[in-house]
């Protein structure tokens, strides 16, 4: 089995994003997944891009555009 | 006063921070590498262009690197001349061949370095820029740069006026986003433009007698919620950490112009004056993209912060400044003592929670209305702690400046089922029940009387089994006095008749991070003239209280520092020791209060000697 490597490009684990915690993941082209080091998430691109759509729900005003300020 | 300021930098770093790491993975380092020093340069580039199309004049911090580089130079020259950029020289960006061979280290960070090896860089860069250019710069910084530092560059280089000199709560929190491996360690300053003390980075000067010779700003305006408690790095005036930050859909951040136009807004809360800092690392925008983000989206994201910044200049809203021209700006409009405030509420959340941010030369304080108006943040700045950091020191990377409470570090209101946190609140108690303010919501207003600082908070109201109780909460910070005054105005009773007790309290520790430190040798008093009990710290969960008492005090040796509180009022004073799994003290008033009555208390923060 050869090494893993940096994907296209250099996609987080979310699950640990979601704990505050930036760390890239690295792609197993064999098995044509991208795993992290640090946890136990495995995921397709298209698994880690649905899983960061999910890490914005914190954001709940994110594409609001806010102009009143006044305490 | 009604201006706005906002300050641009680039810097030409031939080796960008995570660009070596990122965009070489599966290459041997090497920082000669032609397409890398390429690649740097052409951002660098890029950044320059996007300020000037948008007739913007930039602060140009040449690093080490780029003084060894012909192309970056005279780029600087001519920019200087047409474009009327600043030049000026970062200590960050130190990494280049000719740095590993001379200093054979791959240590980066300047405040990280022995003073001896800090005064041989200083000195190397310096010249090396006087060199090619043939003065001395005005404008300097890094991420953090230490006191000693400041104060071995304003000696040798009295040109210098301006310095990037922290990122505001880039501490723990970062480092743990970074997997603990990125020791950008240094919480606790200001978070806008300051005096620094030549005591300490963080703590502003009182006076001209502790002025450090320089204006410092931060690096980056930050978001001051959402920096307080997460990543600092995912929050500030720098586009591709809001992408970073995955605040970002379609292409579209409305987050980062809300931010622009918060700090913007805080001109409201200082007369009339408001900053703004951009400062993007050429790596930010490599051409492999970054944090998921594609190279066009990085680009796009500068682009547009620029095009939004331009838009606010074109309708009077803004002013572009190099360092050197906002340090004479900051320098006439300053004065020591005046404060910094900001009532900041969330824009990103959608919780409505606002906080307030205090600072001054003598604390930094951050008041939580979602907590009923608790202190959840306090910082001596009065104990002008000498903090000495670097190899040879006794913190060798950690650069933050001590709090006495820490919320987010030390716990807060809430434990896990024993023990108690860091914070300052007010306990109301009837009958056997008690109720804590931390946990009535509300909100706050701003006013000025004077020299003082008025934040006036929403009356709450508390229920008991067969009592209610209105209570507002008013904060009152004098310019000069370095302390806070507390009201508790009692507004409303269900029984007018009834009787409560206010128990005003502030549990505290001190620390950089989430452990805890030893805490033997602190002493505790509270007391009167005719009577004062004292307990030395042993984690014994001793108890002590003295009724008309003038005031409760600690003393913290470890950090050459001592805060009191007493009251106006006649009250007993009550001091309060840990133990083992709570190695927290608590100083206490307790009053007992009618409807209509209103206890006036304080606290202060003061160098113990």
């Amino acid at each position: 089995m050869a090494q893993s490597g940096k994907g296209r490009l250099n996609y987080r684990c979310p699950s640990c994003f979601m704990r505050d915690l930036d760390i890239d993941m690295f792609y197993d082209k064999e098995k044509e997944e991208y795993y992290c080091i640090r946890c136990q998430y495995t995921g397709t691109e298209k698994d880690v891009l649905e899983k960061n759509e999910m890490a914005r729900f914190r954001y709940r005003r994110m594409m609001d555009r806010i102009t009143e300020f006044e305490d | 006063m009604d201006r706005f300021i906002l300050n641009i930098i680039h810097r030409p770093e031939m080796v960008p921070e995570y660009a070596e790491k990122v965009t070489g993975h599966g290459k041997e380092e090497d920082l000669s590498r032609d397409s890398l020093l390429t690649e740097s340069l052409d951002i660098f580039k890029t950044q320059q262009s996007i300020a000037h199309k948008h007739g913007f004049k930039t602060t140009i911090q040449m690093t080490y690197a780029s003084l060894f580089n012909e192309e970056a130079v005279q780029l600087a020259k001519e920019h200087h001349e047409t474009y009327g950029d600043e030049i000026g020289l970062t200590l960050l960006g130190l990494p280049c061949e000719e740095f590993h061979e001379k200093y054979k280290t791959k240590d980066f960070c300047i405040w990280m370095f022995s003073m001896e090896d800090k005064k041989a860089i200083v000195t190397d860069v310096f010249e090396k820029f006087h060199d090619r250019f043939g003065f001395y710069p005005q404008s300097t910084g890094s991420y953090y740069m230490d006191a000693p530092l400041i104060q071995y560059i304003k000696t040798q280089y009295p040109t210098v006026k301006c310095a990037v000199a922290t990122c505001w709560e880039e501490g723990p929190k970062a480092y743990h986003t970074c997997n603990n491996s990125w020791y950008t360690l240094f919480d606790g300053g200001p978070w806008n433009p300051w005096i620094p003390s030549k005591q300490n980075t963080h703590a502003p000067a009182e006076n001209e007698e502790q002025d450090a010779g320089i204006v410092a700003i931060p690096h980056l305006s930050r978001d001051l919620i959402a920096c307080f408690d997460g990543n600092g790095s995912n929050f500030g005036t720098h586009p591709q950490n809001v992408l970073r930050g995955m605040i970002y859909h379609d292409g579209q951040y409305p987050y980062l112009y809300n931010l622009i136009d918060q700090y913007r807004h805080l001109k409201r809360y200082n007369r009339g004056y408001a900053y703004n800092m951009m400062f993007v690392g050429p790596g930010w925008m490599n051409k492999m993209g970054r944090w998921e983000a594609p190279y066009e989206l990085l680009l796009k994201s500068y682009e547009d912060a620029m095009a939004y910044y331009a838009q606010l200049r074109e309708q009077g809203e803004l002013e572009d400044m190099t360092m050197a021209e906002f340090a004479d700006f900051f320098r006439e409009t300053k004065t020591y003592t005046r404060p910094e405030c900001a009532i900041w509420r969330d824009i990103l959340y959608g919780s409505e929670k606002q906080l307030f941010w205090y600072a001054d030369p003598y604390l930094r304080t951050c008041i939580d209305m979602n907590q009923g108006g608790a202190l959840v943040d306090l910082r001596p700045y009065a104990a002008k702690i000498e903090w000495e950091v670097g190899i040879g020191t006794r913190h060798v990377q950690d650069a933050s400046y001590p709090f006495l409470i820490q919320e987010k570090y030390r716990a807060g209101y809430f434990t896990h089922y024993a023990g108690e946190g860091t914070v300052k609140s007010c306990k109301v108690v009837y009958n056997g029940e008690e109720v804590d303010l931390c946990l009535c919501r509300t909100k706050a207003h701003f006013s000025e009387d004077g020299d003082t600082r008025i934040l006036t908070l929403d009356p709450v109201e508390i229920e008991f089994h067969d009592l209610s109780v209105v209570i507002q909460t008013i904060f009152r910070f004098q310019e000069g006095s370095s302390a806070i005054g507390i009201e508790r105005h009692i507004l409303e009773m269900s029984c007018p008749e009834a009787e409560i007790e206010l128990l005003e309290y502030f549990t505290g520790c001190y620390g950089t991070t989430e452990y805890p430190e030893d805490m033997t040798g602190i002493v505790l008093s509270c007391g009167s003239p005719e009577e004062e009990k004292r307990i030395e710290y042993a984690y014994k969960c001793r108890e002590e209280e003295v009724e008309d008492a003038k005031e409760a005090s600690v003393l913290i040796p470890q950090i050459h520092t001592r805060a009191r509180v007493w009251a106006e009022e006649e009250v007993s004073a009550y001091i309060r020791e840990g133990y083992a799994f709570s190695p927290m003290y608590t100083l206490g008033l307790k009053k007992t209060m009618k409807n209509k009555e209103v206890l006036r208390s304080w606290l202060k923060v003061e160098k113990a000697d």
